[in-house]
């Protein structure tokens, strides 16, 4: 605004612009105590991890949120492969009060010899409680034509029930152990008491 | 919120129901450690349901397991083995019920065999009132084999009784039920049998068979 603007202004108006570019006298006693005051006052602090709890703002490009999720993604998928690797019992309490109570001398595996005489055989295995009933854990083998298979497993002390398997598929007792009952299957079973007299 | 914010919400999400996932059951070899997964999806549940009553009643829950994995590896059908892994547990909680509380998991496992081929609760009750410091494992075995193999159920149990009241140790138990089994192949009446060779048997004193004395080295199972 010029000096002729003002001039066509309303009179109590130039009067208020007239104050307002009236430069101000300040005294210098007074700025002396009022930057004294100012140096006086303490100084803010910056504490050290300020700077995690200021918000911020950043900006990523779509290719690199996507490269960022997968890196996550996969660490995720390595952490639970490792957290799998043993299984899934693995970490899983066993049921204690289902538990034999044993003096410390009965848990030592003895070995119990299996022998099946099966000429016309071309395999035999023995399945029981001790292997989970899984025809490939124990293969037995045969010596020479007689048709005689055998085979050492260890087990642990106590009555453990089992049977033979011919060729794959025939599940038999064994004619030298006493029998279990039929509980439905269709096949009779055998049990061997370990640790007490041999049967 | 911004597009990227939110697909970075969505994947770091995915990530963490990838571990989730991997950290339950997904692996072949995992599978492999869980034989009941063979069963199928309702008969699993059927046998878990049977597993945890077991539990609860503190009866051994390996006789069960058992039960169902014989049942799988003859390719038994879910139905068949759930009835199957039901009966056993019957049969063990009604011989909790006549042993009481310190019978062992194989005195259970022996008791529930008898009675499931017949012997009743009263007659495993007089067998296990008798000497209850010794284990009435083997008994039971021999009881339940001699049943299975045709002797007449009255006569095994009053015989096996006889035995052990008389104080049979195991390995006359043993001795008897060769005898036995030898002379039902040569075509002797498995009853006749069994008489004939618990004559056999002779009488023994309380302590004839010290408390604990096993033998030793290994057991060997041969059809000769």
């Amino acid at each position: 605004m010029t000096e002729d603007d003002v001039k066509t202004l309303d009179p109590y108006v130039q009067w208020i612009v007239a104050e307002a570019r009236r430069p101000v006298a300040v005294d210098d006693a007074a700025r002396r105590r009022l930057l004294e005051a100012l140096r006086a006052e303490p100084q803010p602090t910056r504490r050290r991890f300020d700077w995690l709890l200021e918000p911020r703002r950043f900006a990523l490009p779509p290719l690199a949120t996507a490269a960022l999720a997968a890196g996550l993604m996969g660490i995720g998928v390595i952490g639970g492969l490792v957290i799998n690797r043993d299984g899934p019992k693995a970490g899983r309490p066993r049921a204690e009060v289902a538990e034999t109570p044993r003096l410390p001398g009965s848990i030592v595996p003895r070995a119990v010899k299996f022998v099946l005489i099966a000429p016309q055989a071309a395999r035999v295995a023995v399945v029981g409680d001790f292997n989970g009933w899984d025809v490939s854990a124990n293969p037995m083998t045969t010596q020479g034509k007689d048709g005689t298979w055998t085979i050492f497993v260890p087990l642990h002390p106590g009555l453990h029930t089992y049977s033979f398997v011919v060729d794959g598929t025939h599940f038999m007792p064994d004619p030298a152990a006493p029998l279990a009952p039929d509980d439905g299957y269709g096949h009779q079973s055998s049990v061997v008491l370990v640790g007490g007299s041999s049967l | 919120m911004s597009m990227t914010r939110r697909m970075m919400a969505v994947l770091v999400l995915s990530a963490g129901a990838a571990t989730a996932a991997w950290a339950q059951d997904v692996s072949p070899a995992a599978r492999e450690l869980d034989p009941l997964g063979r069963l199928s999806e309702g008969s699993r549940y059927q046998i878990e349901l049977i597993l945890d009553s077991a539990r609860v009643a503190g009866l051994p829950t390996a006789p069960l397991e058992s039960k169902a994995l014989e049942g799988i590896s003859k390719r038994v059908d879910g139905r068949r083995i759930v009835s199957a892994v039901r009966m056993v547990f019957r049969s063990l909680r009604d011989a909790r019920s006549v042993l009481g509380a310190p019978a062992t998991p194989d005195e259970l496992n022996a008791a529930a065999s008898a009675l499931r081929v017949g012997v009743t609760r009263a007659e495993l009750a007089h067998l296990t009132q008798i000497r209850r410091d010794r284990s009435v494992t083997m008994p039971l075995v021999v009881l339940s084999d001699l049943i299975t193999r045709g002797v007449p159920r009255d006569t095994a149990s009053q015989t096996i009784l006889q035995l052990w009241q008389r104080g049979a140790a195991d390995d006359d138990f043993s001795g008897l039920w060769r005898g036995v089994e030898r002379d039902i192949v040569s075509g002797t009446d498995p009853g006749v049998a069994l008489l004939n060779r618990a004559r056999e048997v002779p009488p023994r004193g309380p302590s004839s068979q010290p408390e604990g004395s096993r033998p030793e080295g290994s057991t060997e199972n041969r059809n000769s």
